[in-house]
């Protein structure tokens, strides 16, 4: 009997070990590519191209960050990003609370339909509709400038966030509705004055969703952004890449530049960031 | 509601006809859009680059689609195992697909350089001639797919939440029958993740279509992709739009888009019963 233990603890160990060592040999494929842009990002040009490679910079190249961050206005380039990204949260925050709650809320007829419509339209190629909306903000002078992006989350255009958002508002017991209608008040007050606080942990993954996604946002910019000083961090990187392909330190100092807020952001929220994700992907049967 | 109903109408419903609508007239975006009837799609169907970058498409999402279901699915999986650390583990092999996708084309270009980058060199070390990656026409379309896989964090934190709602009695009453861990993931795991699957599928598939900022950043750089062999169905339309404003053309380009992708949808559903297993109907 005690032999039989004895195995087991130990086969249990060697599977353990086992695990393990997988698990930090994926890791360090998988984290190698930002750990190889981090330690290029301190180098010498010469260091950086030498073969063989140098792993570690001597000495560590500090003077890199600001000499590419002034370079190129990528203080500008943060400050475009962050309005543009507080402008959309503001109108995700306003508008698919809104059309969530009466997606969850309220009951009326066909709303489950046309739910799932909304939701399907996010099968519908990005492309399909670009054209036609292009001239569109073209006739209104919006083109040029981030109106584009902006004006439709006004309009409950975050359909990811709407989601989300009735996800959570389902989960509210019907109950303190029922009592604030007793109270004599109507679905707006109801909305604003009880469920919209009850929601912060549901807002804060919204919020942070839509900032990401907005630091992250090439394609749009690209698409209605024209004046270079009105640039995301995203086409300012490809602005350096393009100005600085031979300084290969430089372009990865930008990009380190460009990812860490991310990373650390993601670092301090990474438990509303995973359960969000884990939302949208197992919510969708509920 | 409202304000969705607006937004629907104005910035989705009006757009989608319109797409339609232009994708039969001659418009540059200035002038008002003149009938010409099927030309558009006539010289379409004349059109090289056109089928090009169709092809290219289809290529990438036929590797990317299977290859990124197996490794967030393998890396879920790793991931669940009981082991110390776990939270840690999970925090690296998210991290790759919250880098900003520029930031990650730049990173990638540069350490897959064929020259100087140290993939190469790493390669050197064990006496292999590394290819040229993104700068072979033949390399290039894997060097995309490599991009792509490096950044499949998010269906593999959905994955991860999939395994973990699968009650774990299935695999305690499975176990005293004596079924093997092949076995057991074979009966249990995968049907009971058949719908989780099926959604980041779904979500591959969207992303395969509209396949853009990774070849617009490399390309448009000069860094990779060489002559058209990573030419993309959207990035031709992009550019048939934006730069050559031919806005009827491009619209009949994306009103084929908006069909193919409409058939590969239905035949997913369509076929979906087949294999997803929803335990409240079982």
């Amino acid at each position: 009997m005690r032999v039989a233990i004895d195995s087991r603890t130990r086969h249990k160990l060697v599977t353990s070990t086992g695990k393990h060592v997988v698990l930090i040999l994926v890791s360090v494929v998988l984290g190698f590519p930002l750990l190889w842009m981090a330690l290029t990002s301190l180098k010498t040009n010469p260091q950086a191209l030498a073969d063989p490679p140098v792993w570690i910079p001597h000495p560590f190249l500090w003077s890199n960050y600001p000499n590419v961050i002034s370079a190129v206005s990528f203080p500008r380039f943060v400050l475009n990003t962050l309005m543009y990204a507080a402008s959309t949260i503001a109108g995700v925050c306003i508008s698919s609370s809104l059309v969530a709650y009466g997606f969850s809320r309220i009951r009326w007829k066909g709303r489950d339909f046309v739910f799932k419509v909304m939701v399907s339209t996010l099968l519908i190629p990005f492309f399909a509709t670009l054209i036609p909306l292009f001239v569109m903000y073209k006739n209104f002078h919006m083109v040029g400038w981030y109106w584009p992006l902006i004006v439709p989350t006004f309009l409950g255009s975050s359909i990811f966030s709407t989601f989300l958002l009735r996800q959570f508002f389902m989960t509210l017991p019907q109950s303190v509705s029922d009592a604030a209608r007793v109270d004599g008040a109507n679905e707006f007050t109801i909305y604003r004055r009880v469920i919209l606080p009850m929601s912060k942990p549901a807002l804060a993954t919204v919020i942070l969703f839509q900032f990401v996604y907005c630091w992250n946002d090439y394609l749009g910019p690209l698409i209605y952004i024209q004046s270079q000083s009105w640039y995301p961090v995203s086409l300012g990187l490809t602005l350096i890449l393009g100005t600085y392909t031979t300084n290969w330190p430089w372009v990865m100092a930008a990009a380190t530049a460009a990812t860490m807020p991310i990373v650390i952001l993601f670092f301090f929220t990474q438990r509303t960031f995973l359960k969000g994700i884990a939302i949208q992907g197992t919510g969708e049967k509920g | 509601m409202s304000p969705w109903v607006i937004g629907f109408l104005a910035f989705f419903a009006y757009p989608f006809f319109a797409t339609i609508y232009y994708s039969f007239t001659n418009f540059n975006g200035v002038q008002s859009p003149q009938w010409i009837g099927f030309a558009n799609y006539t010289a379409l169907f004349h059109d090289p680059l056109f089928f090009t970058s169709l092809f290219n498409t289809f290529f990438y999402t036929i590797f990317e689609l299977p290859l990124s279901t197996v490794v967030a699915l393998g890396l879920a999986l790793l991931l669940n195992q009981d082991v110390k650390g776990r939270a840690i583990y999970r925090t690296i092999f998210y991290i790759p697909s919250i880098v900003p996708l520029v930031a990650s084309c730049l990173i990638f270009v540069w350490i897959f350089n064929p020259a100087t980058g140290i993939v190469n060199d790493l390669l050197n070390n064990v006496h292999i001639q590394g290819p040229g990656w993104f700068f072979s026409p033949a390399w290039s379309k894997p060097s995309f797919i490599l991009l792509g896989l490096w950044g499949v964090g998010q269906p593999m934190v959905i994955y991860l939440a999939g395994l973990q709602s699968i009650p774990s009695e299935l695999y305690e009453v499975a176990a005293l029958d004596g079924a093997r861990a092949w076995k057991r993931f074979r009966r249990i795991t995968l049907p009971m993740l058949s719908p989780v699957i099926l959604f980041n599928v779904i979500l591959q598939l969207v992303a395969c279509f509209a396949y853009f900022t990774q070849v617009q950043v490399i390309e448009g750089s000069d860094l990779g992709g060489p002559g058209t062999s990573t030419w993309m169905y959207v990035q031709y339309l992009y550019v048939q739009a934006f730069q050559y404003l031919k806005l009827g053309y491009s619209s009949a380009m994306a009103f084929f888009l908006f069909v193919i992708s409409a058939i590969v949808m239905v035949v997913l559903f369509r076929t979906s019963s087949r294999w997803v297993y929803y335990a409240s109907e079982g």
